[in-house]
């Protein structure tokens, strides 16, 4: 077996007296898109920042296919391949929707041109062209960020998310506060991107982790509490008791086990 | 071309018609002293500019700019009067003191952001200005240095300097210029597209892969090349480089113009200057109480045009414009489609 796109070793992140993220060890094989779940305060969005450079871990290490990446900025994290989205959505608001994707396509470059005219690099025009019609926003490409509607926003985090061309996508609750309808879309997106790049997503919308993904950690207290195929998961009594233990919520598993 | 081009292309040439021709159409319509206003204007502008850079494009409100217009001033000063520099090395070790001090408290300023950084722009600021007074033998403390002009130009025995009033406003104004059109280019560029990137979403921008720190720093230390030529043309302008224009005090009413006139817009500094030195030329010999009416002035704006004076501009413009020029895009739109 080759080396995973992202293997996590002892990782301990600490908020004073509470561990957010508590010897976390994990190893997620490339090809798969792998959901990771778990109670409020499990530790998920920590991981991410943990893995994005956004938080520097007490202890433990991130490797990234096999290269120690633990303690890097999050701009030099995010050359090496690794993208990701906020669990917030979060554009650039007065900046127009072209323009927050042609920002987003520049910003791998160690050198930025100070006096060129931005309008006459043609080739990231025609990305920027190609992503619009992809992600359907090309009639708003000269909107600002800020005045789209929640879905919209969404879209273009998707679309940034592609220009970038990433090797390992992390996704914050992609769906949260969608609409059913924009779910829907954002599923089906999510899904034709993980054809080609690893993706990890955090996501409460069981529907939609047992939809689509191939692999689900449960987190609980800051570690992995069990791995698996959604099945798996879905049958396990721990997790159940961890996380699904009220009533309601059984009954989503179940259906979404069954579907 | 749209309308609204149209409409502001005009705006750019009128003015820029009646920028060249001041030194003639000021003394005979009021006096040749406006000209040294203009000019003065100009200068002020340019340092408004620099908070712009900083404020407008990358988020980062400093209160110290006067820093780095006084390194330019004393760069001249000092350069002409104790190291017997010709005019052109004096002007380039006022910039090059500027971009320094620029770096090395940029440094240390630009690892915080808001307020934080607003107050330690404050501090290094105020350690230079206590330095600038006390070390009386360097600058001269209080009362300054005065230097006599060196030519800028000498052309076998015909020479060209500020003693000639034409040649400083034109001077002044080409540098000016120079200055804003570079400034134009960096927004236009993909290192402003950056700026912009890391103005209106740090923690995004650091996650796409922008370096937010290096780029900060780098727009901290242009900002003090444009504080330090500021500087640097108004030593030359007053014949004097004195502690007073390093105090806070000095950054604060450059903060107030970019703002009042429109921070990241190009031209915002420039009518935020303008509007409140032709203020204080027009009322102060009447009444002392003449930054009354700038604070008025200051806090109207900022309720009522947050986006300051070229930005209220800039949205009438669009209401003007924009339902013409939607119509012609969909007329041609359709002529493109019909056969």
């Amino acid at each position: 077996m080759s080396e995973p796109v992202l293997r996590i070793d002892n990782l301990v992140k600490r908020f004073g007296g509470l561990a957010a993220v508590d010897r976390l060890s994990l190893a997620l094989p490339g090809g798969r898109l792998h959901a990771i779940i778990g109670p409020n305060g499990a530790g998920k969005t920590t991981f991410f920042n943990l893995v994005s450079g956004l938080l520097t871990p007490d202890s433990g290490r991130v490797f990234f296919l096999g290269r120690d990446i633990t303690g890097l900025k999050p701009h030099e994290i995010s050359r090496l391949g690794i993208k990701r989205t906020l669990q917030i959505k979060s554009v650039f608001p007065q900046m127009s929707v072209s323009e927050n994707l042609w920002i987003t396509a520049q910003a791998g470059n160690r050198f930025l041109h100070p006096f060129r005219s931005a309008a006459r690099d043609y080739d990231t025009a025609e990305r920027v062209e190609r992503i619009l019609n992809q992600i359907g926003l090309a009639p708003l490409a000269s909107r600002s960020a800020g005045t789209l509607s929640y879905g919209d926003v969404a879209l273009l985090e998707i679309g940034m998310a592609l220009i970038s061309q990433p090797r390992l996508l992390l996704l914050d609750e992609p769906t949260c506060g969608m609409s059913p309808a924009e779910t829907e879309r954002a599923v089906e997106k999510i899904q034709e991107l993980a054809r080609s790049i690893d993706i990890v997503i955090i996501e409460h919308d069981m529907e939609v982790v047992f939809e689509i993904a191939d692999d689900i950690t449960v987190m609980a207290q800051g570690s992995v509490l069990t791995s698996g195929s959604p099945t798996e998961i879905a049958a396990d009594e721990r997790v159940r008791e961890a996380y699904l233990g009220r009533p309601e919520d059984e009954d989503y598993v179940e259906e979404a086990a069954h579907a | 071309m749209t309308r609204r081009t149209i409409i502001e292309r005009l705006l750019l040439a009128v003015f820029a018609a009646f920028m060249l021709a001041v030194p003639w159409v000021l003394p005979a319509l009021v006096n040749s002293f406006w000209v040294s206003v203009i000019a003065e204007i100009l200068i002020w502008s340019l340092f408004a500019s620099s908070v712009n850079l900083l404020y407008g494009y990358v988020g980062l409100l400093s209160f110290g700019q006067a820093l780095y217009f006084g390194f330019g001033m004393y760069g001249v000063g000092i350069g002409i009067d104790q190291l017997g520099l010709g005019f052109w090395p004096a002007f380039g070790l006022g910039i090059f003191a500027a971009i320094a001090m620029a770096l090395v408290s940029g440094i240390f300023a630009v690892r915080l952001t808001w307020h934080y950084f607003a107050i330690i722009t404050v501090v290094f600021s105020l350690i230079f200005y206590f330095l600038a007074v006390t070390q009386k033998g360097l600058t001269g403390g209080d009362d300054g240095i005065n230097f006599s002009l060196p030519p800028t130009f000498t052309l076998g025995s015909a020479q060209l300097s500020f003693t000639n009033g034409t040649f400083q406003y034109f001077f002044i104004l080409a540098t000016v210029t120079i200055c804003l059109w570079l400034m134009h280019c960096v927004t236009r560029s993909p290192l402003g597209k950056a700026f912009l990137a890391v103005r209106d979403n740090d923690v995004r921008a650091s996650l796409i892969g922008l370096n937010v720190y290096g780029l900060r720093l780098t727009a901290f230390v242009m900002a003090g090349f444009l504080a330090g030529v500021a500087g640097a043309l108004f030593a030359f302008f007053g014949r004097y480089a004195s502690a007073s224009y390093m105090f806070y005090h000095v950054s604060g009413e450059a903060v107030v113009w970019a703002i009042v006139g429109g921070a990241g817009t190009l031209f915002g500094p420039l009518v935020g200057t303008a509007l409140f030195i032709v203020i204080r030329e027009l009322v102060s010999t009447h009444w002392e109480h003449h930054s009354l009416i700038v604070g008025v002035m200051a806090i109207l704006v900022v309720i009522l045009a947050p986006r300051g004076i070229v930005g209220l501009w800039r949205d009438i413009l669009s209401r003007i414009t924009e339902p013409v020029d939607l119509k012609r895009a969909v007329e041609t739109a359709e002529l493109r489609t019909d056969p």
